[in-house]
């Protein structure tokens, strides 16, 4: 199994349950450690975010009136089911400073998190963290893996995308640092070997047999580090007790991981690779994300439908046209119907996934109620580029800090300061991104 | 080779020239002088060194190196020359000094070139006695396996050929570059994950589990690989593009091959305008031949597809998914297979007129319908059918034996689980050790009904032990701390396969060392030769020159598209491979060293031969060529490194002059201050400038001077090489001026004129290389006592014209490769040590 980060030796937990924010999730625990309860009360917020392509149909996408009684729109039809755990944001504006012309494609996702424009360049990569980024520096701390970079289309990580642009800006939206985007992976296979490592599913029996099997190894290697630690002279013990911490620090995730083994997971098999089907592809890769979050593997994901320019193709919705070309429709109604169609398309595979995290218990309620879900386009109107007004939707609870149910409508607000209400109600609080003003009113969202 | 009269010029010619900050950094960094030691009764028995050194010294140094000045923090004065073991880190420091002319600053008195040289030779003498009296071999922390050996040694055990990458994470390298010391390779929880696991999948793989499940592996080729000729000697004659692919199948069974061919930002598929023909082979053999192309029906889009236009639907389909059924399902035995894929190719030239290569976005988008398609990914999936574990070459090595009945199970069990342990644990196993492992194998036996499985499990536990992950030496009993000791032969049979091949040693050196015979001079080196035949000593090549030479740093570059439109990923490859084939050919005739300077041959394909501009080299496959011209041939003209050593859009005389002052003279400047202003651009004010000219600010600046008029002459003689290593003679309008001085007036001129003056200092370079080479033979970095085993090797091979062989004999009879000092405190064994 791949962790990246593991970072709870196994004294720090012994020492005090209290502080283990990762436990409270696991109800399963909760009667054999009594420390815990103190904690259960208050659920933790995961943080993904599901960016789509190459801007939308505005007119078939943005309601007309706003406030709770808002009529929903073709394109966000799917999502009625969820009218109450779901916000709209309109007005926000994501515009880049003027004086670097071009890339309106690459400054769309790169700005979509950083708030910050690349400069044109094949070469050099130039950005800023990404908010996904900033809080899972401090979500990292608590769980296996920081964050999942996630995306259904295989990112080439060099050459140019967007005319005059490296491939990266169009590739990602999160950047761990000022010139370190953060690659995204499309293949299941891999997403789940880093979840679950060399188990063979999700199934508990297989779990539980794979990690016992584990762990006889890891005993037997712990004896065989502790003899060769008595033969050695003193100063050459350091790295074997370096190894010996591993060892403490494996079976310490084997531990939660055989407790968490009891909890009915989804039943997912070690996938062989990327299904044929774009569909199949979808549901295995919002699955992934459930299963990560449920099993608080990691707090923040964000997921990529398409890199933006993207020239995907949608036969089985009846648009085999390619993407981005037809997304520069010039007001052709038979161009505009199939965007249209992809919009509404892609808006569905979000309604799967809320549906699948409401249907995850999580503590005292499920996982929409304890996660924040962002749904959005670095681009409002495909034809123009317009990073004005660009569709904006944030859903689930927020472990409390988000209310749905509405339509707000912004003046000219830019989308950073979006970005730091949200880190505040993570508990990171920034004077300022990318280029934010200030900030959103963060009682507008949890009326 | 020099005669002594250039060299005695060229000696303080080279390096004058004084970098004061590395001067008070390098000794500050050595501690403040102790003046209470300073003084020290002279060694019995150690022969007293020429009155020439402490005259010099008295005359040329204590005027700013003493007890009252102490410049630089260094008291001369209070040191005794007559005993330099009693300062030997100090001394050293002196003696490096004085080796490279750094001292005493230019504007000081020196003394003559003679004297000078009398002077550094004594103090090294001096050094190397104490040394030879009091060796000080050092001792090399428990040594983790580095990613390349885990995956050599996996090849060496198990005949399982793996990608590491995939398996493990990359390992941390030290200053020098190297990525194989025992100090920086660290153990974390996320590593020790990637053992277990990697521990229980190639444990399968070697049994041949039958229960492994299918996985699809995909293969993506860089889009910057241009795919218009055959590419490489393991793929057909006359086909062009594609790849070739050596992949571990894991059992006997069926596996599906699937192409996808490479599209363009629109996802439009590249050239299918007219039909062509792709081959899918297994080791050689064709397995499926697919037409694909020239099948769209009605209106198409815009031929170079730039715009937003599109074509009918039938034709925008067929654009897209023309390449569904590039597939083929084979049966394949277990084992490393190569996959060939590639286009039958078509003779003949396109019409109109020839365009240059698209680059950066253009190579994305704009892409001829009427061109050549070329393979995008290729990917291998299964086993599927009815998988058998066959007779692969992994089982072949695993199973020594097979166990007639039920009965002699536990017996064959043990045979093949000791034979493994001691081969991967690189010594005898202890019988408590065989329990364990048979523990294991019972475990697995029983859970899952078989043998296999059984042998799988203790296969596994073996993978995932500290004794085959950690190179652990064992020292004497009872021997009491700080002795320096010789290494049990069995701990240098394992110092010189990790050496010289980054791998575990083979059952013949382990043999020998288990017999004791490792301690015969002889044996030992006809070990060593003998491991330098095998081909696995390219190790040296891959993991030691590539990282020396810092080539590593190639597939990083990025080269302004702009700038060299001509820059592809077959021009990368063809610089690496050059640059290998190069080294490795010098290797294997065991050439003198310097001939890595001096050389009149390397070795070209097509492609670089293109860029070199020589003509009649054709076809992808390298081959040796002879150059009469003086430039190209040997390291020097190598674009690899002309390129590593190069900005993205310009040359860099200073990255060139730190290169070679760090890799080929052992004088590496210190790194530079913090706050440089970058350089102004070529004619800012409507005037060509030179790089020259506008290098001049480095000699205005004293602070810039004092490194830079030692680094930047010897740049500026590789100027005629732009920044991929391509001749030029006029760069930013301006004539290629490749003279260059130093302060005292030595000139050269030139490639040419580099390479004889660093020819003159063949000594220094070839001390270079030793202790380069010294450092990744040990895995550790290198400290004060180990200079005079380094001045020792280079001594000891001046015989043999330094040859390769005769740097690694020195290399392995050596103080700090064959000895070790005991450490402290030394334990009992227990099993109770956990806590």
């Amino acid at each position: 199994m791949i962790i990246s980060k593991l970072v709870i030796p196994r004294r720090t937990v012994l020492r005090g349950l209290g502080s283990m924010l990762a436990l409270p999730l696991l109800d399963s625990m909760v009667p054999a450690l009594s420390a815990l309860q103190k904690t259960a009360a208050k659920p933790i917020n995961r943080f993904g975010v599901m960016y789509v392509p190459n801007g939308m149909i505005m007119k078939n996408y943005l309601p007309l009136t706003e406030g709770t009684g808002y009529e929903m729109t073709p394109t966000l039809a799917a999502l009625a089911p969820f009218r109450e755990q779901v916000l709209v944001l309109s007005g926000l504006e994501c515009i880049p400073p003027p004086g670097r012309p071009g890339g309106a494609h690459a400054k769309a996702s790169t700005r979509f998190l950083t708030d910050i424009s690349p400069p044109t360049s094949e070469t050099w990569l130039d950005a800023g963290i990404s908010m996904d980024q900033i809080l899972a520096q401090e979500t990292g701390k608590l769980t296996q893996l920081a964050s999942l970079e996630l995306a259904i289309e295989s990112g080439e990580t060099a050459g140019a995308c967007d005319t005059g642009f490296a491939c990266p800006y169009t590739n990602t939206i999160s950047w761990k640092s000022q010139n370190t985007p953060l690659p995204t992976q499309n293949n299941p296979r891999v997403v789940f070997e880093r979840l679950f490592g060399d188990s063979t599913s999700t199934d508990p029996k297989v779990r539980l047999a794979r990690l016992q099997q584990q762990r006889s190894v890891l005993d037997s290697i712990g004896d065989e580090v502790a003899h060769l630690q008595g033969v050695l002279p003193q100063s050459d013990r350091t790295k074997l007790t370096e190894y010996l911490d591993a060892i403490r620090g494996v079976e310490q995730r084997i531990q939660i991981a055989e407790q968490q083994s009891e909890r009915e997971l989804p039943l997912v098999d070690h996938p062989a690779g990327i299904p044929a089907g774009w569909e199949d592809h979808m549901n295995l890769m919002l699955d992934l994300q459930v299963l990560a979050f449920q099993c608080d593997l990691t707090r923040v994901i964000t997921f990529m439908v398409g890199h933006e320019h993207s020239g995907m193709t949608y036969p089985q919705i009846g648009v085999p046209d390619a993407h981005h070309p037809i997304s520069h429709h010039q007001q052709e109604p038979d161009k505009v119907a199939k965007v249209a169609k992809i919009n509404a398309y892609h808006m569905q595979m979000f309604a799967r996934m809320l549906q699948k995290l409401q249907a995850t218990p999580d503590g005292d309620g499920t996982l929409l109620d304890h996660v924040t879900m962002m749904y959005g386009a670095g681009i409002a109107d495909s034809n123009s580029h317009s990073p004005i007004d660009i569709p904006m939707i944030l859903a689930g609870g927020g472990a409390g800090h988000l209310k749905g149910g509405r339509h707000v409508r912004f003046k000219q607000m830019p989308l950073a300061n979006l970005h730091l209400t949200l880190l505040d109600q993570f508990g990171i609080h920034r004077d300022r991104i990318g280029d934010s003003t200030g900030r959103v009113d963060a009682r507008i969202l949890s009326l | 080779m020099p005669a002594p009269a250039v060299h005695s010029r060229l000696l303080p010619a080279l390096l004058t020239l004084l970098c004061v900050a590395a001067v008070s950094a390098g000794l500050a960094a050595g501690g403040a002088p102790n003046d209470a030691d300073g003084i020290r009764i002279q060694a019995a028995g150690a022969p007293p060194p020429d009155a020439i050194l402490p005259q010099t010294l008295d005359k040329y140094c204590v005027t700013c190196h003493n007890a009252t000045a102490k410049t630089a923090g260094l008291s001369i004065d209070r040191l005794d020359v007559h005993d330099v073991a009693a300062n030997a880190q100090r001394w050293e420091q002196i003696a490096t000094k004085l080796r490279t002319g750094e001292m005493p600053p230019p504007g000081r008195p020196r003394p003559d070139a003679a004297t000078y040289r009398a002077a550094v030779t004594s103090l090294e003498r001096a050094l190397d006695d104490a040394a030879a009296a009091k060796p000080d071999p050092g001792r090399v922390p428990v040594h983790r396996l580095n990613r390349s050996e885990y995956a050599n040694a996996i090849r060496d055990l198990l005949g399982l050929e793996i990608d590491a990458r995939a398996l493990l994470s990359s390992d941390e390298a030290d200053q020098e570059g190297f990525d194989n010391v025992a100090s920086v390779l660290s153990v974390s929880p996320a590593l020790l994950e990637n053992y277990l696991s990697a521990a229980r999948t190639l444990s399968r793989l070697a049994v041949g589990d039958p229960a492994l499940r299918p996985v699809v592996d995909s293969f993506k080729i860089s889009k910057a690989l241009v795919q218009d000729e055959r590419l490489g000697d393991d793929l057909p004659f006359g086909s062009r593009g594609g790849a070739l692919i050596r992949y571990q199948f894991p059992l006997d069974a069926e596996y599906t091959i699937k192409v996808l061919l490479r599209r363009q930002e629109y996802d439009y598929i590249i050239g299918m305008g007219e039909p062509h023909e792709l081959d899918i082979r297994v080791d050689g053999v064709r397995v499926a031949r697919f037409t694909v192309g020239g099948g769209a029906k009605g209106m198409s889009a815009p031929e170079n597809f730039a715009g937003n236009t599109q074509g009918v639907p039938e034709w925008e389909e067929y654009m897209h998914t023309a390449d569904a059924k590039l597939e083929v399902r084979v049966p394949v035995k277990a084992g490393p297979h190569e996959i060939g894929v590639s286009f039958v190719n078509r003779f003949w030239e396109a019409e109109g007129v020839l365009q240059p290569p698209q680059t950066g976005f253009g190579r994305t988008t704009n892409e001829y319908y009427h061109g050549n398609p070329a393979v995008e990914v290729v990917s291998i999936g299964g086993p599927y059918g009815k998988p058998d574990a066959g007779d692969s070459a992994s089982r072949r090595k695993l199973f020594v034996c097979q166990p007639k009945d039920a009965a002699s199970e536990d017996a064959c069990a043990r045979t093949i689980l000791s034979t493994l342990a001691t081969r991967a644990y690189r010594r005898p196993v202890t019988e408590s050790e065989i329990q364990m492992l048979l523990g294991f194998y019972k475990a697995g036996r029983q859970a899952q009904g078989s043998f296999d499985a059984g042998i799988q499990r203790g296969t596994e536990r073996i993978l995932a032990a500290p004794s085959f992950l950690f190179r652990i030496e064992h020292q004497p009993a009872g021997i009491s701390a700080g002795a320096a000791y010789r290494l049990s032969d069995l701990d240098l049979a394992s110092r010189l396969s990790f050496f010289l091949w980054s791998s575990i040693p083979d059952d013949e050196l382990r043999t020998a060392a288990a017999r004791g015979q490792l301690s015969d001079r002889a044996t030992l080196q006809h070990q060593v030769q003998r491991m330098l035949r095998d081909p696995r000593s390219k190790a040296l090549v891959d993991n030691f020159a590539t990282r020396w030479l810092e080539l590593s740093k190639l597939s990083g570059v990025v080269p302004d598209t702009e700038l060299y439109p001509e820059f592809d990923e077959n021009l990368r490859g063809a610089m690496e491979q050059e640059t290998k084939l190069f080294v490795a050919s010098q290797l294997h005739d065991d050439r003198g060293v310097a001939e890595l300077l001096t050389a009149n041959y390397s070795f070209l394909n097509a492609r670089l031969a293109a860029h070199y501009g020589i003509r009649n080299i054709y076809g992808d496959h390298f081959r040796r060529v002879e150059f009469a011209d003086g430039v190209r041939g040997g390291l020097l003209g190598q674009s690899s490194l002309l390129t590593v050593t190069s900005y993205p859009n310009r040359t860099s005389v200073t990255m060139r002059g730190r290169w070679l002052l760090a890799n080929m003279l052992g004088a590496p400047p210190p790194p530079p201050p913090a706050d440089i202003p970058a350089l102004k651009e070529p004619g800012v004010d409507g005037q060509p400038q030179s790089l020259r000219d506008r290098m001049q600010i480095h000699r205005k600046n004293p602070a810039c001077a004092s490194c830079h008029q030692r680094m930047d002459p010897l740049g500026f003689a590789l100027e005629n090489f732009d920044a991929l290593g391509k001749w030029r003679t006029v760069s930013d309008g301006v004539p290629i001026d490749a003279s260059a001085s130093f302060p005292d007036g030595t000139r050269f001129e030139g490639v040419a004129g580099l390479r004889t003056l660093l020819v003159s200092h063949k000594e220094d370079f070839v001390r270079t290389l030793s202790a380069k080479l010294l450092a990744y033979a040990i895995g550790r970095g290198l400290a004060t006592p180990d200079m005079a085993a380094v001045r020792k090797i280079a001594r000891d091979a001046a015989a043999a014209d330094y040859s390769w062989s005769s740097i690694i004999a020195g290399i392995v009879t050596s103080t700090p490769f064959s000895m070790a000092i005991a450490g402290e405190d030394q334990g009992t064994p227990t099993g109770k040590a956990r806590q």
